[in-house]
């Protein structure tokens, strides 16, 4: 498994595997997920931050897209501040420049049934602290149920709630952030036995570009 | 959040034992109307529950009892978890009061043990995994605000537990290159070529490349300067 980190797509195949992400998203957070806010007649789930702002971490077996997240940088709009801006009643550890907002984390629910710790959510949870220290940004925010606090500092991550929890469709939700550090991604990649790094670029430049994975393996 | 709830929750995940945690949890539960606790997963049916307990603050006597005779199988407590994600009162813990006579059993002792009423929160982990934080004491105070920030807490203190118990020291990642490797690495950081690495080491070329290719593998980066810096990051080499 690998997670290629795309934004603004320039190659064929980052095209492809974006719009491959955007139609899995519709499946999983509109079909199985109720999302009936954001569907789409052309069943690909897009929405106001999929711009050229936004980083998806995209997690391939194989040639499989399995699961995903987005990134957005919140000195840009972002989801957090422009639809939940309620849930936010504290302040940012760090200007907003040092900080991305964390939206659309899916794992391919065939990937995650009956699985102790999924490999799929291990390997985008190592994934996206690696890409965080690789950008600078030294937190990170998100909305969710407040279930996520327990997995996540179960992996080592130190999580501050922006304020108080809301109940949204009846579930309590929060936003928070997490704090990104060299600990937090030595925590996580022990906890999940993840030993190498995760991310491998794609679509930043032609010269970089690692073969296909079919050609490596 | 309030500030002493949120210096709470800061509190918890600094703790590197659950000696800490413990104590926290304690100072903590108090001023909800709680007197004591427990902490743990809940075993698959059959199986003793004493190696899924995170932290007790049970009645040794009880807690002895409970493992010993299953009781986590039986107790309307432990079995709800399964069936709501959302905390409740152990009085609203569903049960056939006429029929289900060990789930009562398991009730009445508990009630003998001084354990009469209490707050449960489930946690459901993933892959079905499923584990629960066990408050003692009166849930009438308890307002919705308050039953938010206990649900909250037991997050916390059960994702940190879980997190303890998972990060022993013996469990932690093994050097991740041989020592050759790494001293093929060191040569590369100072930004000398294969060739040149082959005369200081003695190696041949060919073998100073595979070196270089085998630590590539092991860490899982994409080509030698990716090698060096992930290298350097985990400390595997020093300038």
């Amino acid at each position: 498994m690998r997670v290629y980190s795309i934004r603004a797509p320039a190659d064929r195949y980052s095209i492809d595997l974006l719009e491959r992400n955007y139609r899995l998203r519709h499946t999983i957070f509109v079909d199985m997920q109720g999302w009936e806010a954001i569907r789409r007649p052309d069943r690909r789930d897009i929405d106001a931050f999929d711009t050229g702002d936004a980083t998806h971490l995209l997690l391939l077996d194989g040639e499989e897209l399995v699961g995903g997240s987005r990134f957005t940088p919140l000195d840009k709009p972002n989801l957090l501040q422009t639809v939940f801006p309620g849930l936010v009643q504290g302040t940012f550890p760090a200007p907003p420049s040092h900080g991305a907002d964390w939206t659309r984390f899916y794992v391919r629910p065939d990937r995650r049934e009956g699985r102790r710790r999924a490999p799929e959510s291990a390997a985008l949870f190592c994934a996206m602290m690696e890409y965080a220290l690789l950008e600078g940004y030294c937190f990170i925010t998100f909305v969710s149920t407040i279930y996520m606090l327990e997995h996540g500092v179960s992996m080592g991550w130190r999580i501050t709630p922006l304020g108080a929890p809301a109940l949204i469709d009846g579930k309590p939700t929060l936003a928070a952030w997490i704090e990104v550090s060299e600990e937090a991604l030595a925590n996580v990649r022990r906890v999940t036995g993840q030993t190498a790094p995760m991310l491998v670029e794609r679509g930043m430049s032609h010269d970089t570009l690692p073969a296909p994975a079919a050609a490596r393996h | 959040m309030n500030a002493d709830f949120m210096s709470i929750i800061e509190a918890i995940q600094q703790q590197t034992d659950s000696a800490g945690i413990r104590e926290i949890m304690y100072g903590a539960i108090e001023n909800y109307g709680f007197r004591s606790f427990i902490i743990s997963g809940l075993p698959d049916r059959g199986q003793d529950v004493r190696p899924f307990v995170l932290l007790s603050g049970w009645n040794e006597e009880w807690y002895e009892r409970y493992a010993d005779l299953g009781y986590v199988h039986l107790d309307p407590v432990a079995r709800n978890c399964f069936s709501t994600t959302k905390p409740f009162d152990w009085s609203d813990a569903p049960y056939d009061r006429e029929a289900d006579l060990p789930a009562r059993r398991v009730m009445e002792e508990a009630r003998d043990f001084g354990m009469d009423e209490g707050f449960c929160v489930p946690i459901h982990m993933e892959g079905g995994m499923q584990g629960a934080v066990s408050l003692v004491g009166g849930t009438q105070e308890l307002d919705d605000k308050r039953r938010l920030e206990l649900h909250m807490l037991a997050l916390y203190a059960h994702g940190q537990l879980r997190f303890l118990s998972s990060s022993r020291p013996d469990l932690a990642p093994r050097r991740a290159i041989t020592g050759r490797e790494s001293e093929v690495l060191k040569w590369v950081a100072a930004g000398k070529t294969a060739g040149e690495i082959a005369d200081i080491t003695g190696l041949s070329t060919r073998t100073v490349n595979q070196h270089c290719e085998n630590a590539q593998q092991r860490l899982g980066t994409n080509n030698r300067v990716h090698t060096v810096v992930e290298a350097i990051r985990h400390k595997l080499i020093t300038l």
